[in-house]
């Protein structure tokens, strides 16, 4: 019952005039963020963050967690309508979206992935509100070793999905971790790497680098292939076809198809560095096999539309657990939404909800109301974001630049920062030409102090034995656990990559 | 450029190692670990892991010269060229910001970017580097009291 009475309050606290209008104006972004093809949520996010700087915390993580899940319902605009993901995580609804759309069922499509988006967010939510104060609760007994072991988790689960280019996902983290030494050493109190600037006394700042490498690097590399030279000619015109809305067939035959791929998405979300798109593709896979018309796959079946589109919700409300529970990211994105909870002094973390009860379920109530803006969004909005995707991308690149260098700057007024966040987008470019990760990257910087400062601690616990970490029951569960994901993750990643494969080349 | 790019990155990696074992102590006078216990670890491990990618490179760039598939960075010129532009273009902006301050900048930024980029459309082009900046300015600067970069030179108006 506490749960009941805790989203109560969460809704109260949700529901006021002003929190509504920013949690619209989060989800308005979200998807706008979703439809410009390339340009995914930890960029909307890193870029957007400073707008935030001025607005109670409440507020502004609710607008910062719409703009985060919005952009998973706006990316199927463009998957469905142009055959372009607006992101890697629906790279997936291109595959029976777009042909849906071709066969003049562009409608319908667009309406059952926002019902089937609706359906992943909100179940996902269902689950956060249950498993977020077990998980908690659990993650009380933790300690300095546990969370050690935590921080590699993520950073070695994100490097196993990079696949072949692995050994360069290590030399990102490694970066992120050799950026995240710089600044006074807190046990100490003795300067690492500063060479005497009073600007590097503090550390390297993690907004400059996220909007650098994700916003302004993704724009370069946009550049590079050429998207600015595209136009959008390739659109399905869509409101033409006789039906706007689906049938009632189309509902009765996805229903447990949402169901699966919410659950399937969900349990993928949880897990750090497997991320949406690693859930769309496998809820994807997995639909395909179960279906009695596997062959319809590819030319247009509701089904390969909604499993995608249900998991890449679901996983990103899974994402929001680690996050909120143990202060652990598992993805670039949640680590840009730590960098906000710490930048206003939260720390999310075992005792984070018991403590912070108002943000927490503030922030877990208006997921609800924010599935539910969305919804009605996606559907009613949609000429608006069909506009969007018409604009040409040579008009929004230098857009994106001005609004990426100004929002650095108001951070903290500083030109140092915007020009470091210039040199991060050239650094960005050059690791995405040559395969590095800037996830890595940037997760390793966001969990690099931690890691250190625990690795430390454990080392002072146990007098300089590893030992430890097979001592503790709980460190032996992570590290099996840990284990499992490496050997696992790779093998279900690539059952989902060989159905999409499979369906281009059959497509 | 791959191999220009790791080797830099190695530079890099072993000017951070000589710092983390020459400056920074591995234990504290209190027998704890010290401030560079971790960086020497990342440092080393960072080297090690540029090493094989300097290696895998050679190693791909032997495949390529003997008739493999080259990789993604050898590209068109063209499509450095329009890099190197926007580029160009973005970091001409950081040097505007500086002496016109934010809006200015943003007007002067956006109208070259916009001929060079989207060519022929005078009306567009024009409408679009003017209105997005007093929109950007009035959300930042207005809504948000957030205060856009200070010019260094004072313009007359």
């Amino acid at each position: 019952m506490d749960i009941f009475s805790d989203l109560a309050m969460g809704m109260s606290i949700a529901i006021t005039p002003i929190n509504m209008l920013y949690l619209l104006i989060g989800a308005m972004v979200g998807m706008v963020v979703g439809v410009i093809p390339g340009f995914g949520p930890s960029a909307g996010l890193a870029i957007l963050l400073p707008v935030t700087f001025g607005m109670d915390p409440v507020g502004a993580t609710m607008m910062l967690a719409a703009i985060y899940y919005g952009s998973m319902y706006g990316g199927t605009i463009t998957s469905i309508l142009l055959n372009t993901p607006g992101e890697s995580a629906t790279v997936a609804s291109t595959f029976d979206g777009y042909p849906l759309a071709k066969n003049g069922r562009a409608g319908p499509a667009l309406v059952m992935q926002a019902v089937a988006s609706f359906v992943g967010g909100t179940v996902g939510v269902i689950m956060i509100t249950i498993f977020a104060p077990m998980f908690a609760q659990v993650s009380r007994s933790f300690g300095p070793p546990e969370y050690f072991l935590l921080a590699t988790m993520g950073i070695l689960t994100l490097i196993v999905m990079i696949g072949s280019n692995w050994k360069l996902g290590v030399i990102s983290a490694l970066i992120g971790f050799a950026l995240g030494t710089v600044g006074v050493d807190l046990e100490t109190g003795q300067g690492r790497y500063t060479f005497g600037s009073a600007e590097l006394i503090g550390g390297i700042y993690f907004i400059p680098i996220a909007i650098g490498l994700f916003g302004l690097g993704e724009l370069f590399y946009a550049f590079y292939s050429g998207m600015h030279r595209l136009g959008s000619g390739g659109l399905v015109q869509y409101g033409k076809e006789s039906r706007f809305w689906p049938t009632a067939q189309d509902f009765i035959s996805t229903r447990w198809t949402m169901v699966r791929g919410s659950i399937l998405g969900f349990v993928v979300g949880v897990i750090p560095g497997a991320g949406a798109t690693i859930a769309s593709l496998m809820a994807y896979s997995t639909e395909r096999s179960l279906s009695k018309t596997p062959e319809k796959f590819g030319k247009g079946e509701m089904a390969g539309l909604v499993a995608p589109e249900t998991a890449n919700n679901a996983a990103s409300s899974g994402a929001m657990i680690p996050l909120l529970t143990l202060g652990i990211p598992g993805s670039a994105s949640t680590a840009v939404l730590l960098a906000a909870f710490m930048l206003w002094g939260l720390r999310p973390g075992p005792l984070f909800i018991s403590q912070n009860p108002e943000l927490a379920w503030g922030l877990i109530a208006s997921m609800y109301l924010g599935n539910m803006v969305l919804l009605a969004i996606s559907i009613f909005a949609i000429p608006l974001f069909v506009l969007i995707v018409k604009v040409p991308y040579r008009i929004l690149g230098p857009c994106i630049v001005v609004i990426a260098a100004l929002g650095t700057f108001t951070v903290n007024s500083s030109f140092i920062e915007m020009y470091l966040m210039f040199g991060a987008g050239i650094a960005g470019f050059f690791m995405r030409l040559y395969g590095f990760s800037p996830a890595a990257l940037v997760l390793a910087l966001v969990l690099g102090p931690l890691a250190e400062e625990a690795l430390r601690q454990t080392m002072t616990i146990s007098r300089g034995s590893f030992g430890i970490f097979l001592e503790r029951p709980a460190s032996l569960w992570i590290i099996g656990g840990t284990v499992a994901l490496v050997i696992l993750l790779p093998l279900l990643g690539r059952i989902g990559t060989n159905a999409g494969k499979a369906e281009r080349a059959g497509g | 450029m791959r191999i220009v790019f790791l080797v830099a990155l190695l530079g890099a990696a072993i000017f951070y190692s000589y710092i983390a074992f020459a400056e920074l102590g591995f234990m504290t006078r209190t027998g704890r670990l010290g401030p560079g216990f971790f960086p020497r670890i990342v440092g080393l491990a960072m080297v090690g892991m540029t090493l094989l990618a300097i290696l895998d490179a050679l190693r791909d760039r032997a495949r390529v010269a003997a008739g493999g598939t080259p990789g993604a960075e050898d590209a068109p010129y063209g499509r450095w060229r329009d890099f190197a532009l926007l580029l160009t273009l973005a970091l001409g902006y950081a040097v505007l910001l500086r002496l016109f301050g934010g809006l200015i900048a943003t007007v002067l930024y956006l109208g070259l970017a916009l001929t060079l980029l989207n060519p022929g459309k005078h009306v567009q082009n024009a409408l679009v580097a003017v209105l997005f900046p007093i929109a950007v300015y009035l959300l930042f600067d207005r809504v948000l009291n957030a205060g856009m970069p200070p010019a260094l030179i004072d313009l007359p108006f």
